[in-house]
C-alpha cells in the first residue's frame, strides 16, 4: 500500500477553514434553535387549539424527518416552492435549525412541564403576571433540568452538520471529500477527517458529561 | 373594645371542580387583627377556601369581599389584591434556583419595583425577624423543612400585606421542626397580623385563634371563640372529628 501522507499538512489551510465552518453552523445553528425551541414550546402549550396544533405539526414533521432529507429539500425545493435561495451555506443553516428547534422545543417542553406547578403559584401569590412567573421562576429552573439533554444535543449536532456537505457548503467533511477526490488520497484524508472531527468532538462530549454530572440531577 | 372592620368576607361561596362540590355555599367574615384558623378532615373544603382568597381558583358562585370590594376578574387587578395578600404554602415552593434572601427580595424587587438595596435591607430585616439571618446565602436545598417555611414566611412578608394566607405550613414538615414555624406565627399574630391559617395544629388553633371554623364536607359546619369549638362543641360532628384527632371534648 503506498501512503502518502503530505497530503495532510499540504490541506491544511483548507481543512481549518472547513472546521472553522463546521463549527460556525453548530454554534449559529444552536442560537437559532434554542429561543426558537422555547418559542414552539411555548406555542405547543398555547390556549389558542390552533396555534398548538400547528407548532405541534411543526415538531413531528421535523422531528421524524430525515436530517439529509430536511438538507436536500431545503436546497432544492425551497427555491422553487418559494422562490427563495440561499446560500449553500445559508440553506444548510435554515436546515440543521429546522431539525435542531424541534427536538429543542420537545426538550423545553418537558423541562418547563417538571417544574410543578406550586412554582408558578407561589410567584403569583406574590403578585407577579403569568409572564413575570415564567420568566423568573419556571424558565430558570427548566433551563438548569435541559441543560444535560441540550449539551448532548450539540455534540450529535456538531457530527450532523457533516450531513450539510451533500450540498457543497464547504465544511470539514465536503472540504475533505473534495480534496480526496482530487488528490485520490482516500485513506489519508478519511483519517485526516476522523481525527480532525474526533479531536474537536471529544473535548465537547467531556464538556457535555461534566454537565451532566453538574446539573444532571438535582432535588 | 369596638370590633375592628371587615376585612374579608365570605358570601355563599360555591366552587365545583367538574360533579366534585368542594365549597357549597360557604359564608364567615375575617376582621382586622384577628387569627382565624380553619379545621376540619382532608378534602373538606378549607384549603380551597383559603386558595379562593387570593384567586389562585376562581370562584363558582356566591361572593368574596376583601376590604369591602369583590375580587376582581382582570388580571392587572387580581394582582393588585395578591400584593396585599401573603400567602404561605404546605410545601414551601421556595425558588430553588434563589438563595434564601433572593427569595424575600424577589417580590419587592419583581413586583413593587423597589432597588436592589432597598429590597435587600427589607428581607435582611425579615429574615432576622425568622431568626435565619445567618442562613441568607443558602439556597433552599441546603436548609431544613423548617428554616424553609420560615423564609417562605419572610418571603411572603417581604410584600408588606394586610393579610397572611396559611395552607397547611407544617403538615410537611418534621416533628421536631413544626414548633420553630408555628412559633414565628405566633409572633406575627402577637404583632396584630390577620391571619387565615388552615391547620391540622390543634394546640396551635386552640392558643393562637380568634375564631375558629370548622369544615366537612365543603360546609362550615362549626364556628366561634376557640373556647367553644375545642371545649364546648355545639355539633356532634366536630366533636367527632376532634375526637379522631385525639382531642378530648
Amino acid at each position: 500500500m503506498n501512503l502518502d501522507w503530505s497530503i495532510v499538512p499540504a490541506s491544511a489551510g483548507a481543512l481549518a477553514r472547513g472546521a472553522l465552518i463546521t463549527i460556525a453552523l453548530t454554534v449559529l445553528t444552536m442560537m437559532i434553535a434554542v429561543p426558537c425551541g422555547i418559542g414552539v414550546a411555548m406555542l405547543r402549550e398555547s390556549r389558542l387549539r390552533p396555534v398548538a396544533f400547528l407548532a405541534t405539526c411543526f415538531v413531528e414533521l421535523f422531528r421524524n424527518l430525515p436530517i439529509i432529507l430536511v438538507v436536500y429539500w431545503a436546497f432544492y425545493v425551497m427555491p422553487v416552492v418559494f422562490g427563495i435561495a440561499f446560500s449553500p451555506f445559508l440553506t444548510g443553516l435554515v436546515a440543521l435549525s429546522l431539525n435542531n428547534t424541534a427536538y429543542n422545543s420537545e426538550t423545553f417542553r418537558s423541562g418547563i412541564k417538571s417544574i410543578r406547578r406550586g412554582q408558578t403559584e407561589a410567584a403569583l401569590a406574590l403578585g407577579m403576571s403569568e409572564a413575570q412567573a415564567f420568566r423568573k421562576i419556571v424558565l430558570p429552573q427548566a433551563w438548569r433540568r435541559v441543560l444535560p439533554v441540550l449539551a448532548t444535543t450539540w455534540v450529535t449536532l456538531f457530527k450532523d452538520t457533516s450531513l450539510v456537505s451533500v450540498i457543497a457548503v464547504g465544511d470539514l467533511a465536503h472540504t475533505a471529500m473534495q480534496i480526496r477526490s482530487q488528490s485520490f488520497r482516500v485513506i489519508e484524508m478519511l483519517t485526516a477527517m476522523a481525527a480532525i472531527y474526533w479531536l474537536l468532538g471529544y473535548p465537547q462530549a467531556k464538556i457535555a458529561d461534566w454537565i451532566h454530572k453538574k446539573f444532571g440531577v438535582t432535588e | 373594645m369596638t370590633a375592628a372592620s371587615v376585612v374579608l368576607q365570605y358570601r355563599n361561596v360555591r366552587k365545583l371542580y367538574g360533579d366534585f362540590v368542594a365549597l357549597s355555599g360557604v359564608s364567615m367574615e375575617v376582621r382586622r387583627g384577628q387569627v382565624v384558623c380553619l379545621i376540619g378532615p382532608s378534602g373538606s373544603g378549607k384549603s380551597t377556601l383559603l386558595r379562593c382568597t387570593n384567586a389562585l381558583e376562581t370562584l363558582d358562585g356566591g361572593e368574596l369581599l376583601f376590604d369591602g370590594v369583590p375580587l376582581p376578574k382582570e388580571p392587572a387587578a387580581i394582582r393588585k389584591v395578591r400584593q396585599r395578600m401573603g400567602m404561605v404554602f404546605q410545601n414551601f415552593e421556595l425558588f430553588p434556583h434563589k438563595t434564601a434572601i433572593q427569595n424575600v427580595m424577589m417580590g419587592p424587587s419583581t413586583v413593587l419595583g423597589l432597588s436592589d438595596a432597598q429590597s435587600r435591607d427589607r428581607a435582611e430585616a425579615l429574615l432576622a425577624k425568622v431568626g435565619l439571618v445567618e442562613k441568607a446565602g443558602n439556597y433552599p436545598a441546603n436548609l431544613s423543612g423548617g428554616q424553609q417555611q420560615r423564609v417562605a414566611i419572610a418571603r411572603a412578608l417581604a410584600m408588606e400585606p394586610e393579610v397572611m394566607l396559611f395552607d397547611e405550613p407544617t403538615s410537611a414538615l418534621d416533628p421536631e421542626t413544626i414548633g420553630e414555624v408555628l412559633n414565628v406565627m405566633k409572633t406575627l399574630a402577637d404583632d396584630g397580623m390577620t391571619m387565615v391559617v388552615v391547620t391540622h395544629e390543634m394546640t396551635f388553633a386552640r392558643r393562637v385563634a380568634d375564631h375558629v371554623v370548622v369544615f366537612d364536607s365543603g360546609q362550615i359546619i362549626e364556628q366561634g371563640p376557640p373556647g367553644q369549638i375545642f371545649d364546648a362543641p355545639h355539633q356532634a360532628r366536630t366533636r367527632d372529628f376532634l375526637g379522631h384527632l385525639g382531642w378530648d371534648a
